[in-house]
């Protein structure tokens, strides 16, 4: 396992590598000038020459791409923001707490919801409970999640007073864009959860299990959910990955300040470090989820082997 | 039996799932678990560690939604209302305006111009101090006009006090800027949001090391000094205690702004009371905030206007008649009670009325059957293929979508494009496929000659500059040098007053609407006023 580990985090590199010549070409081939949409109409030539040499934007793209490697590589600087003029990194390392902390809130009520939902679905099928619950799914996958963020905060925040309409700082804060984040993707785990479930209580072992007489709640937590959450635990994975890159509507909805947000507003400034810092940040963590999904299938299932 | 156990220890079990869902609720609702906020639903305190006094009576704390956060705290340094709003509590220029655009002395406690209006004299407020307690004087001000305009320090706003060629102090309170030119519009270059002072000792950090920030250190001689900046959460500045004008003193111990992107969680902040104030407001939460009986709705009319340009290196722009065609074919009142909510007035000239120099013309009035007309008059009864591009807002698509449909019904076969802002102006800068386009221009100063010389001017056409459409006009170039040159405003706005007339006549644009500003507070705030520009003055702000 931990030969495996170490393969893959060393096989990552190149990719990464690959990634920031990707992410650098992208951003600079945008149409768009960051100076002209910062500075606005009005700005003389000599002042907008000065401005485009001050960010070396008058160098060749080569060059300018050797000196922003250089700077991480040699004295790890992802550069500083036009827009905000604060340093990037620590901009990002600020703001990925709250969207982190955002993310695994989110994913909390979604694991919890959807895996709870989605075997009672299975092990009720065809029933009342089995309905109501895809029903539930499927509806909670239809509504679009600004919409659901403004319902919850007019009826929680603005008629209860139950809790602030947006900002951060306290739980109270993080509760109701946790629940608008998460929504979506319980919806989806329950639907998973419920096809691999579905599926798992055909198997031999579990008829065999049955057979032996034991109880249909041990037959479920025991034998069938092994198995049948693998599947779930690759899609889980996959979607923390994408909440983990910021949920930009949730975000501008709450005003909560994360990722997401920064990446909207400054690929609307078109602010080449931060954007170009965040490209490499979510493959990273992209790259990182996807290894411990790979690696929590052998807790999972001891049986599976990493060779 | 064996099922009844087994159902038994199911419902045990979902009970204690529920149990668990009800605690979980009830641990969100709890009050703070961090020490960084106010509970629940009040509205964020300051949260400066180093600050050990009591909090303030809930009255003496205001907080102010705003659409986006400031770009930078140095007036010399942004370009954006949203800078402007917050640091106009922290700095102070030698003039500023009031809600009726009228010049107000506030460092300065006179200006005179010399005879041909390329030199202006301020003669200084004096007992003036800088939050750091330095003194501000003639001396002090120049040396902050000199750093802006120097190129080497590459500030946003160097271009804006390019008029400068020369600036003299004459004594500790009297300094005289002069202009190679003449130029009759320099006092409301100074009464802009930029042209506002720092404390030198500011300046001289900056000299002595480049990576001295000071986007973030604002030390003005304003009302409100600065506290903490925390991105994307908060900013707060506190009353400054030591203000140099007692009559003007803050009537409140801080101000915080929240920057809140949403427009609808801007509103619901305000009627749940989280925030005192709110802006701006899209048209439509406007109309659901009239219904509010704990608001007040602020309306006044703007500086902007909305306008389709249209480029004149396409022959088929050429001709006035497709011009006025165009004008004409365009319902502006449908578009204001449609698209606009019925907050804003029809464009009757290419500045607004709230612009200094403003002059009114007689509106081109909605009449398809004479656009069609026209059209035919010159040739075109067929119409034509036209691209319109627009930024991708709901608000400039919407706008774009109603022309295109009004053009429509005179043949005018109209493409709505939209862009990102950024795409865009790079578009409109390269100005190579530019056909139609839909913009929004504001003088910052206030006055026409930003107004119109940006937009009009043969020497304004792009890269880098407003005039998109290269519209050439060589009597118009000529006038806006005479209106500059004349320190006599009364010629001046005759000037200016005949400008508009030859622009409207000449119809470069599709002269559409003027959008009001609007701003909503809740009932027990009271002294504050908006800018036709945009910008909220909030220096005198009283919260009961």
């Amino acid at each position: 396992m931990i030969q495996f580990a170490v393969r893959r985090i060393i096989g990552m590199i190149p990719i990464l590598l690959i990634i920031t010549i990707i992410a650098f070409l992208f951003v600079h081939l945008t149409p768009g000038d960051p100076i002209r949409i910062m500075y606005g109409a009005e700005l003389d030539q000599e002042t907008y020459q000065t401005l485009r040499a001050k960010e070396g934007f008058d160098q060749p793209l080569i060059v300018q791409y050797g000196t922003y490697m250089y700077n991480i590589l040699v004295q790890g600087d992802f550069g500083s923001s036009y827009r905000t003029k604060t340093e990037v990194s620590s901009e990002i390392m600020r703001r990925f707490g709250f969207t982190f902390t955002l993310t695994m809130l989110a994913m909390f009520w979604a694991i919890l919801i959807g895996i709870f939902v989605g075997i009672i679905s299975a092990t009720k099928r065809n029933t009342v409970w089995d309905r109501l619950g895809m029903v539930s799914a499927i509806t909670a996958l239809s509504v679009p999640e600004f919409w659901f963020g403004l319902m919850v905060m007019q009826i929680f925040a603005v008629q209860l007073g139950w809790f602030p309409t947006s900002g951060s700082g306290t739980f109270a804060h993080i509760f109701l864009p946790s629940i608008t984040l998460g929504f979506g993707v319980a919806a989806t785990i329950v639907r998973f959860t419920r096809s691999s479930v579905l599926e798992v209580m055909r198997e031999d072992y579990v008829r065999t299990a049955r057979a032996k007489g034991q109880k249909e709640s041990v037959v479920v937590w025991s034998h069938v959910l092994r198995n049948a959450l693998i599947p779930v635990v690759t899609m889980t994975g996959l979607q923390f990955g994408f909440l983990i890159g910021g949920a930009v509507v949730v975000e501008q909805v709450f005003a909560w300040p994360g990722l997401g947000s920064y990446l909207v507003d400054s690929i609307l400034a078109r602010d080449y470090p931060v954007i170009q810092a965040l490209i490499l940040l979510f493959s990273f963590q992209f790259l990182v989820v996807n290894l411990l999904v790979d690696i929590s299938y052998g807790f999972l299932n001891p049986q599976i082997r990493y060779d | 039996m064996q099922r009844q156990l087994r159902k038994k220890s199911k419902a045990k079990w979902m009970m204690q799932y529920l149990l668990l869902i009800c605690l979980l609720i009830l641990a969100a609702c709890s009050s703070n678990t961090t020490s960084n906020n106010s509970t629940n639903t009040q509205p964020d305190q300051n949260t400066n560690e180093n600050n050990t006094e009591e909090a303030a009576e809930a009255s003496g704390e205001l907080t102010v939604g705003i659409e986006a956060e400031p770009t930078s705290l140095d007036p010399f340094n942004s370009t954006d209302g949203n800078s402007a709003t917050v640091q106009s509590t922290m700095f102070e220029g030698f003039l500023r305006f009031d809600e009726k655009m009228n010049l107000v002395p506030v460092l300065a406690t006179e200006y005179n111009f010399n005879e041909d209006a390329t030199e202006i004299t301020f003669t200084l407020q004096q007992g003036v101090k800088f939050h750091d307690g330095t003194d501000f004087n003639a001396e002090v001000a120049k040396e902050n006009l000199d750093f802006v305009r120097d190129a080497e320090n590459g500030l946003a706003r160097a271009s804006f006090f390019s008029f400068i060629s020369e600036v003299t102090v004459n004594d500790e309170y009297s300094i005289t800027i002069k202009s190679e030119e003449p130029n009759s519009a320099m006092a409301s270059y100074m009464a802009h949001s930029s042209a506002s002072f720092k404390s030198t000792e500011e300046l001289k950090k900056k000299k002595d090391d480049t990576d001295y920030n000071l986007d973030r250190n604002p030390v003005g001689t304003g009302p409100f000094r600065f506290q903490e900046w925390k991105d994307s959460e908060q900013i707060v500045v506190t009353k400054n205690e030591n203000y140099w004008n007692t009559q003007e003193e803050p009537k409140v111990d801080s101000i915080t702004f929240l920057p809140i992107v949403e427009a609808s969680t801007r509103v619901n902040k305000l009627k749940t009371g989280e925030v005192d104030v709110i802006f701006p407001i899209p048209t439509l939460n406007a109309k659901e905030l009239e219904q509010e009986e704990n608001v007040d709705l602020y309306v006044g009319s703007s500086t902007n206007v909305f306008y389709i340009g249209m480029n004149f290196k396409e022959e088929k722009y050429n001709d006035l008649k497709v011009r006025q065609a165009m004008n004409h074919a365009v319902d502006k009142d449908g578009l204001i009670a449609q698209i606009a909510d019925g907050y804003a007035q029809v464009a009757d000239s290419a500045i607004a009325p709230a612009v200094y120099g403003y002059a009114g013309q007689s509106v081109y009035e909605h009449d398809k059957e004479l656009a069609k007309e026209l059209l035919k008059e010159a040739g075109m009864e067929e119409g034509f293929k036209a691209t319109l591009w627009t930024r991708n807002t709901t608000e400039f698509v919407s706008v774009a979508e109603y022309v295109a449909i009004q053009l429509k019904e005179i043949g005018i076969d109209v493409e709505v494009q939209a862009f990102e802002s950024g795409t865009l102006f790079e578009m409109l800068d390269a100005g190579e496929e530019t056909d139609l386009w839909i913009g929004r221009w504001s003088p910052g100063t206030g006055e026409a000659d930003y107004g119109l010389r940006p937009n009009f001017a043969s020497d304004r056409v792009p890269p880098n500059f407003n005039n998109s459409g290269f519209y050439i006009n060589e009597e118009l170039d000529g006038l806006f040098d005479d209106a500059l040159r004349t320190p006599d405003q009364d010629q001046a706005l005759s000037i200016y007053a005949d400008i508009q007339m030859k622009i409207y006549e000449d119809a470069p644009w599709v002269f559409l609407h003027i959008p009001d500003t609007i701003i909503a507070k809740g009932k027990d705030v009271n002294g504050i006023y908006v800018l036709p520009s945009g910008g909220v003055h909030l220096n005198l702000v009283e919260k009961q």
